[in-house]
């Protein structure tokens, strides 16, 4: 994962917002589902595949107070680990061939 | 009374999602068989009604806009609705997974085929009551074993994963063995679960010749109790007479100790559906629960279903069940087991006394006892 990243959420993933800002993602094609905490509802709500990392996390450091400075880091493995079970997608490089 | 969105209800841990995660939906009021113990039929207080198919999609968009899981179809016979396939796409394209209640007799290669190429499908449930038809059909009509059967192996020829329940009831309470032995052994199924009939439906116009009786269902809980040991993790039951069996066995070794109450023992606590899901008759009424059938809480599509999820009395009156004590019920005075009982389904409370906030004197372990029943 780079800054420059682009990072898409699945769109046939569902997004169940629960308690306190708390939310399920749930995959429908793998009947996986994953907790995700306020942060992680605002960062999938941005990963529309025109953001890159580096600003996903700019707009969460203007959104919440108290942002570890390790930020950047906790969020590029938190949408790493969505991408390795199928709820993220990056979007493909044009090859110049 | 109304619980705000996100509210704690009274017994603390037990939290009310903002959805349902799953919705119960009796897909259709029609159905090719006429089981002498079904549930679904001769509720007086029912509209037996079919939806178009147009209603349907419409509800699952609103479904899949708030985030809805899962739905389960049931009926009636799911297979007898022609626009199955198109009710299936409407699901699919709205995000979530589904399961089908069935008794198998309408399944084919075509529809397994269309269902298995869906991806969607959790399982397929079809209904099995005996190892041979003479048994199975007793109950169920002529011709249902073979189609049940068939159905099962249509299904896994498909790859679909198949449940089979199996409802326990004076006709088939000698058949269990060989039950086992057909779903487990011949058919190779990882497990199945099992209840019993209950006093519902159309199970009320014939239950003398239904109903188990305190032997048979003593009869039931030892077998099924032995069945289960030897085909461990395979054979399961959330009520009937295996679920009872464990309980009753677990209730009477804390009453002979003195043991504290059982954490849910003591209220009417047993059934957890209303903070899980919802169900809608085929007639578009939402209501508390198939078995609760007559509480209408509204209608698709002219009701918000997060509405009433959040706010309908009647529904959050049954998530309050759970902190009635059963000490209120002079039904519970002097039982040595109230502390480790949890009241049992609301259904057949209702159908037995007119009541859904009391126990239901079915699954009374009490009066099980006075009855001549023991417990191994």
């Amino acid at each position: 994962m780079n800054k420059t990243d682009r990072p898409v959420a699945n769109p046939f993933v569902v997004l169940r917002e629960e308690f306190d800002d708390w939310a399920v993602l749930f995959n429908p094609d793998t009947a996986s589902a994953v907790g995700i905490n306020p942060v992680g509802v605002m960062v999938w709500k941005l990963m529309d595949g025109k953001r890159s990392i580096d600003e996903i996390v700019s707009e969460v450091k203007t959104s919440f107070e108290d942002v570890p400075a390790g930020v950047f880091e906790e969020i590029g493995i938190f949408v790493d680990t969505l991408a390795e079970q199928g709820f993220v997608g990056y979007e493909l490089k044009q090859s110049n061939t | 009374m109304t619980l705000p969105l996100g509210m704690k209800t009274h017994t603390g841990s037990a939290m009310v999602m903002r959805i349902p995660r799953t919705i119960d939906i009796e897909i259709t009021a029609q159905c090719n068989l006429r089981c002498s113990y079904c549930y679904f039929f001769h509720n007086p207080e029912v509209d037996y009604r079919e939806l178009p198919t147009g209603e349907w999609l419409t509800f699952f968009d609103e479904l899949g806009s708030l985030g809805i899981m899962n739905v389960i179809l049931a009926g009636g016979e799911p297979f007898s609705r022609h626009d199955l396939p198109f009710l299936i796409e409407g699901i699919v394209r709205n995000r979530m997974r589904f399961s089908i209640l069935s008794n198998g007799t309408l399944i084919d290669d075509k529809i397994s085929a269309f269902i298995a190429s869906s991806g969607r499908c959790d399982y397929v449930q079809v209904s099995v009551d005996g190892s041979c038809a003479e048994v199975h059909d007793s109950c169920r009509g002529k011709g249902s074993f073979d189609g049940a059967v068939r159905a099962i192996r249509t299904l896994q020829r498909h790859g679909l994963n198949v449940a089979v329940r199996c409802t326990i009831h004076r006709h088939n309470v000698h058949d269990l063995q060989n039950i086992a032995y057909l779903l487990l052994e011949e058919l190779n199924l990882p497990g199945f679960s099992t209840n019993s009939a209950g006093y519902l439906g159309t199970c009320r116009l014939n239950s003398a010749d239904v109903l188990l009786n305190i032997q048979e269902r003593q009869t039931a809980m030892s077998t099924l109790l032995r069945l289960a040991e030897t085909y461990k993790g395979r054979i399961s039951a959330n009520a009937g007479p295996l679920a009872e069996a464990r309980m009753w066995q677990h209730m009477e070794e804390a009453r002979a100790q003195g043991a504290p109450a059982f954490p849910n023992g003591g209220h009417l606590t047993a059934c957890g559906c209303p903070h899980n899901k919802l169900t809608v008759r085929a007639d578009g009424a939402y209501v508390l629960c198939a078995m609760l059938a007559h509480s209408q809480l509204g209608r698709i599509n002219r009701d918000s279903l997060a509405d009433i999820w959040q706010r309908s009395t009647a529904l959050n009156q049954l998530r309050l069940r759970r902190t009635t004590p059963l000490s209120d019920f002079a039904f519970c005075a002097g039982c040595a087991y109230t502390p480790y009982c949890t009241g049992n389904c609301p259904g057949l409370a209702y159908t037995l006394t007119g009541k859904v906030d009391h126990p239901s004197p079915d699954a009374c372990l009490r009066r099980f006892l006075r009855e001549g029943g023991t417990i191994a």
